[in-house]
């Protein structure tokens, strides 16, 4: 299947959140295409493996890392960061605590893990459960995208692993940055910036990074 | 829901035992029905007054995959074998192929296809004459009745002789075949009845020396050869509380009373906690409040989420409160360690095998162990020791498997952390996870690290051919269908000896190693 001068990229992506907020679930939708309300809970990490044909000269697989998210394996956990291309934080919308516990994981992420330019890995942050209906935070998206802009996230999503919302386009979202900040380790990787390649109609789907 | 058990304890064990007898009564009674002296076809023939629906369904039990076969027979044997009789007498010369001259072979096929037939439908029913009979023959393949050689129709030109005689050799080759994998696969179902119907005859005579030998006498007796190897075998569930809590022991000297205690007093902190959450009472100065509120809120999380395909803890299920309650209870009772993940997978196992009160001092005690401190206060510097610790055995009995880990960087710390954490009792099947339980319980701390190592061994062939995320995958969800017998036969072939040193040895000079280490490294500015 795989073309001669296919590229293939292997990224190391950390799903990273407070206990429960759904990060298991998250990967089983967007690898297994499927959820169930009936998850373990995840001790230590998990791996999933995801390909993509991101597009026709490009395969990108993705490694995916689920990190128990109890705060007390902090010091166990932070081992498991090493050589991250890219995380998704993931709170659970109908709990405020996972939420703010958001800038300590985003904290914790930049202060052990540095790309080789010197650049934070790219995060994306993933508002879940937001079939749940319980908007305590939702409903006001220009101050998320201010709290990204302010904590580095390159971009927020409003995501539900039942109902399959968003996972997809947040997948693409973050792999485009990891992408962007690869290709081009010179140039300063603003959070808004994306290659004018990569810019195709496939992606215009990740509404809700920064274009300015 | 409604399956389950009115009786809490063991109960996976009453389910799986149950339904192994039933397997177990239901097989074996087929031989009864069966005529006596070989007279008929040896297949379990249901009596002629059986309903066909059940009929069916046995011969589908005792010979997979034939019911299929079965059901053309019989549905459309009559005729085919009125046409099947020209046809095949018709085929010159196919006599080189055989000792036994066509003519008196071939009716025997078809009249036994019309045995078989007759058998099962219950009509007809006459002895076969004497040349069909068949002696010891306890399995007819039945597949193959279905498989009719045949001439072609009148209206297309006839087989050549050489065409016809291919047919017929290939034909024969094929029902050959057919009747050698159908008798194997009945020797091996056979077998496996034999071994399973041993194992619970193993189980009820050791029950017994358990109750009224061993118990009585546990401290004289637990440490005996016999009892060990008794042990090994893995416990009978109704006594596997009991030893349990007998070789976990009770150091911290708790008491039912003293559990009532804490767990009214986790009662008091939930009922508190629900009614002024953002109200802070200062009761305990220093320690901090909100860390074990947040505790606790963390175990409401976590217990619908420990064993979810059993459907009893969850919110509702009938262990839902008592799983609470002790894990309540404990992060009262040690405040020091709270609740940690992978706990509530502890706690559950203990709970399907012992009353509310034993359960905790024995979940109390079981944490209280060097190796289960050290993880669940996520000591890091000693869990690592012990990864290290585990990677000298792990060289030691598997030196290809460990440069393979070793080349992709593959730490201990990717799989080890959630099989020490839950004691096996979510990687491994639960029936699998008590057996492990029973002799962790006997042999101590080592013997999680062995029974590690016993899985690496197990799938050694598959995981050397696999890369990174594979075997992180791999390890980190164990397929379904490991059974005990070959993952403690390959446990039993991992040495616990590093160069005459013992687990604990090998231990101690690791953390020998550490303290050395620190003094030289401790005047330095960056720790």
């Amino acid at each position: 299947m795989q073309k001669h001068n296919q590229k293939e990229h292997l990224y190391k992506l950390l799903v990273i959140g407070d206990l429960g907020v759904g990060k298991t679930s998250i990967i089983k939708r967007y690898v297994h295409q499927n959820f169930s309300p009936h998850y373990r809970a995840t001790i230590g990490v998990d791996f999933a493996l995801k390909v993509l044909n991101w597009d026709a000269e490009t395969v990108v697989r993705l490694q995916l890392w689920d990190i128990a998210g109890q705060e007390r394996f902090g010091n166990m956990t932070r081992v498991y960061y090493r050589e991250a291309m890219g995380a998704f934080i993931v709170f659970d919308v109908t709990r405020p605590a996972t939420f703010e516990a958001v800038t300590k994981w985003k904290e914790d992420l930049d202060s052990k893990l540095i790309l080789p330019n010197g650049k934070p890995v790219p995060a994306v942050l993933l508002a879940n459960k937001c079939d749940q209906g319980i908007d305590v935070l939702m409903n006001n998206g220009i101050k998320m995208d201010q709290f990204c802009k302010e904590n580095g996230f390159v971009g927020w999503f409003e995501t539900s692993a039942k109902e399959n919302i968003n996972i997809n386009e947040a997948s693409r979202c973050l792999v485009k940055h990891i992408i962007a900040s690869e290709s081009d380790p010179v140039q300063s990787v603003e959070p808004d910036i994306v290659k004018p390649h990569l810019n195709s109609s496939k992606i215009f789907s990740c509404s809700a990074c920064f274009k300015s | 829901p409604a399956a389950l058990p009115p009786a809490p304890l063991g109960f996976t064990d009453v389910n799986l035992n149950s339904r192994n007898t039933y397997e177990v009564s239901r097989r074996r009674s087929a031989p009864e029905h069966l005529p006596h002296g070989g007279t008929a076809p040896a297949e379990p023939a249901p009596p002629p007054q059986e309903p066909a629906e059940r009929a069916r369904h046995r011969v589908g039990i005792a010979g997979a995959g034939s019911s299929f076969a079965e059901f053309f027979t019989r549905n459309f044997f009559t005729k085919r074998t009125k046409e099947l009789k020209p046809a095949v007498q018709s085929a010159p010369g196919w006599k080189l192929f055989g000792k036994v001259p066509p003519r008196e072979n071939l009716p025997k096929d078809s009249k036994i296809i019309q045995q078989e037939y007759e058998a099962r439908t219950g009509r007809m029913y006459k002895p076969p004459p004497p040349s069909a009979r068949r002696k010891n023959i306890e399995f007819e393949p039945l597949s193959t009745t279905a498989l009719i050689l045949e001439d072609r129709p009148a209206n297309l030109p006839a087989k050549s002789v050489e065409e016809a005689l291919r047919h017929r050799q290939e034909y024969d080759e094929m029902v050959a075949e057919a009747k050698k994998r159908e008798i194997k696969e009945a020797h091996k179902r056979k077998k496996i009845m034999r071994e399973r119907f041993k194992q619970e005859e193993n189980i009820a005579s050791a029950m017994v020396i358990w109750v009224n030998e061993i118990l009585p006498n546990w401290e004289g007796m637990r440490a005996t050869r016999r009892v060990r190897e008794l042990w090994w075998q893995g416990l009978p569930p109704s006594v596997r509380g009991k030893v349990w809590s007998l070789a976990v022991g009770n150091e911290l000297n708790i008491t039912p009373e003293l559990y009532e205690i804490f767990l009214s007093r986790a009662k008091e902190r939930w009922k508190s906690f629900s009614e002024t959450s953002s109200e802070n009472d200062i009761e305990d100065a220093g320690a901090s409040v909100a860390d074990r509120e947040a505790s606790l809120e963390l175990i409401k999380l976590d217990i619908s989420r420990t064993f979810p395909s059993l459907y009893i803890f969850q919110k509702g299920g009938p262990y839902h409160d008592l799983l609470h309650s002790v894990l309540g209870a404990y992060t009262c009772y040690r405040p020091d360690v709270g609740y940690v993940q992978g706990m509530s997978f502890i706690a559950a196992v203990l709970i399907l095998n012992l009353e509310e009160a034993d359960a905790f001092i024995a979940f109390a005690n079981l944490l209280n162990k060097p190796c289960q401190l050290a993880f669940f206060r996520v000591d890091h510097s000693m869990m690592l020791k012990y990864f290290a610790a585990f990677e000298v055995f792990f060289e030691e009995n598997l030196p290809k498997l460990f440069l393979h880990f070793k080349s992709y960087s593959l730490t201990p710390d990717i799989y080890l952390i959630d099989w020490i954490f839950t004691l096996y009792s979510k990687s491994l099947p639960l029936d699998l996870a008590c057996r492990v339980w029973d002799v962790f319980c006997r042999d101590g701390e080592e013997f999680l690290f062995r029974t590690g190592l016993g899985i690496l061994r197990l799938y050694e062939d598959i995981l050397l051919q696999m890369d990174f995320i594979h075997i992180a995958q791999f390890l980190t969800k164990l397929p379904e269908d490991i059974t005990s017998e070959k993952l403690f036969s390959c446990i039993a072939a991992i040495q616990m000896q590093n160069s005459n040193k013992k687990w604990a040895q090998v231990f101690a000079s690791l953390m020998k190693d550490n303290k050395e280490g620190d003094k030289n490294h401790s005047p330095a500015p960056k720790s």
